[in-house]
């Protein structure tokens, strides 16, 4: 399980999370909302240590992350994979390179081991057969889904999505949240995504967080966040989906 | 207005030498600690080697009969031009040797450092490490700072022979200075020692080419523009801070 407790962060002087807490469960989808540069982004990444909160803490599994040494992280962040917005794959690698990365750093098996575990993860991505590709041939929706298939590729207890469907047109947005959904079912781990995407957030989530000016404004099941009569909410989501 | 206090040009350079510093002891932490492999090191001192090996050689030949020409007209006002080997080799191998290799190290070697690490960090590709458990001082540095440290030295070599060679060919071939004057000149006033001096000179190169052009890639600002200024950055510290480290360890080699 992650937990945010009383989470405060600024740059400068600027405050993006105000006293943030919540508990993610594990083997759900988690979805955090909100718009852009409200510190979605910044919020994940504390998951993994790459930001620290100024005050409260976070904790992944009962260890808290923020003021784990550098061996500790390193130890959380081998059973968290994570997606970044435009994939992050590494430029000077093929795809089957990239997907293999994680396997060739942190395990013993063999090449033809590893070759196999490529070929099954990128087809579970709907990209079989890219493994020679480079980077740069692929589209911004192909780029996810490698990144994808090297976040998976050490079948991770957590998953991080950070924005998976932002720069993507609607069919190829809707085939990475069909793609979200197909793996939460197959791998059965937590899942946690960041999106301002609102429809897709709907189809995807077992649990929404809607941060706002810097808060967290409101955070539970799927249903009961779109029940809710909250005007923040109502405004928020119409202003989104046109409801 | 406001009241914040915006730091001085003295406390920003204070700052970003500290922060130098910082990054300079971790890369050399986990170089020590937890060495990269064979491989990747053998593959970056091949990089950097070949990058460098030809542009070296070109302008090694041509500072070597600078060197050689100067020094003739210079030495015959005086009546004394068969001392020019002794002129060229003192200059060469213990001076224009170690900079023209380490100035060419860094303005090819150095800038791609600064620029592909640059580019890893706009891209994302460095945060992508960390969360993959892979330390990037481990994976991204370490490998470049070993392999400088391999081929600096051998190019310093490298460019000792090529500027005394093309020296003792425009001398004797163009200038009419006597062949077996000059090797002697050379062979009597240049040693081992003085190889040996410039290797060391290429080896601290070596440390503050990789380091400072590693420090700005790292530490790029977002976006094309933060590339450009890494790349800048890294190919004007680098010469700045040679230069000046070349001057203090003649100082302390030779003085």
């Amino acid at each position: 399980m992650i937990e945010y407790k009383n989470v405060d962060k600024s740059f400068g002087d600027l405050r993006v999370l105000d006293h943030i807490s919540c508990a993610i469960p594990e083997g759900k989808i988690t979805v955090f909302v909100g718009p852009s540069g409200v510190g979605k982004s910044v919020l994940m990444k504390m998951i993994v240590g790459l930001e620290k909160p100024d005050a409260g803490s976070v904790w992944v599994d009962g260890d808290e992350v923020n003021r784990m040494d550098e061996r500790g992280l390193y130890r959380v962040r081998r059973k968290i994979g994570m997606l970044f917005q435009d994939g992050a794959l590494l430029d000077s690698m093929t795809v089957a390179e990239n997907v293999a990365f994680p396997l060739r750093q942190h395990t013993s098996k063999r090449e033809k081991e590893i070759a196999r575990i490529v070929s099954e993860k990128l087809a579970l991505v709907g990209m079989p057969g890219c493994e020679g590709k480079w980077p740069s041939e692929l589209s911004g929706g192909m780029r996810k889904r490698v990144g994808l298939a090297r976040a998976i590729a050490l079948e991770p207890e957590i998953v991080l999505f950070d924005e998976p469907t932002s720069g993507l047109d609607p069919l190829m947005a809707d085939a990475i949240d069909d793609l979200i959904l197909e793996m939460q079912r197959k791998l059965r781990c937590t899942f946690v995504v960041n999106s301002h995407d609102i429809p897709g957030t709907f189809r995807i989530a077992d649990l929404i967080g809607v941060l706002y000016d810097s808060r967290l404004v409101a955070y539970g099941e799927r249903e009961e966040i779109q029940r809710s009569r909250d005007q923040l909410l109502i405004r928020f989501f119409s202003r989104h989906t046109g409801r | 207005m406001s009241n914040t206090v915006k730091p001085s040009l003295l406390t920003g350079v204070l700052a970003q030498v500290g922060r130098w510093g910082i990054f300079s002891f971790t890369a050399a932490r986990w170089t020590c600690s937890a060495p990269p492999a064979l491989g990747s090191v053998l593959w970056e001192a091949y990089q950097i080697g070949v990058q460098s090996l030809s542009i070296v050689c070109v302008i090694a030949f041509f500072i070597g009969s600078t060197i050689a020409l100067q020094g003739y007209y210079a030495f015959r006002e005086f009546g004394g031009q068969n001392l020019v080997g002794i002129f060229v080799a003192l200059a060469c191998v213990r001076e224009m040797g170690p900079i023209v290799a380490g100035s060419m190290v860094a303005a090819k070697a150095g800038t791609a450092m600064a620029a592909t690490i640059a580019t890893m960090r706009v891209k994302g590709q460095i945060d992508a490490l960390e969360v993959m458990a892979v330390n990037p001082y481990r994976y991204l540095i370490s490998p470049r700072l070993l392999a400088s440290l391999i081929a600096l030295p051998l190019l310093v070599v490298f460019a000792d022979f090529i500027t005394v060679f093309a020296g003792y060919l425009v001398a004797v071939y163009q200038l009419g200075v006597n062949s077996g004057t000059f090797l002697e000149n050379v062979a009597t006033y240049i040693g081992m020692r003085d190889v040996f001096f410039g290797m060391i000179k290429g080896g601290v190169f070596a440390l503050l080419i990789c380091l400072l052009s590693c420090y700005q890639g790292y530490y790029s600002q977002p976006g094309p523009e933060g590339v450009g200024r890494a790349t800048n950055r890294a190919v004007v510290s680098v010469c700045i801070i040679c230069i000046i480290m070349n001057y203090l360890l003649s100082e302390m080699m030779y003085g």
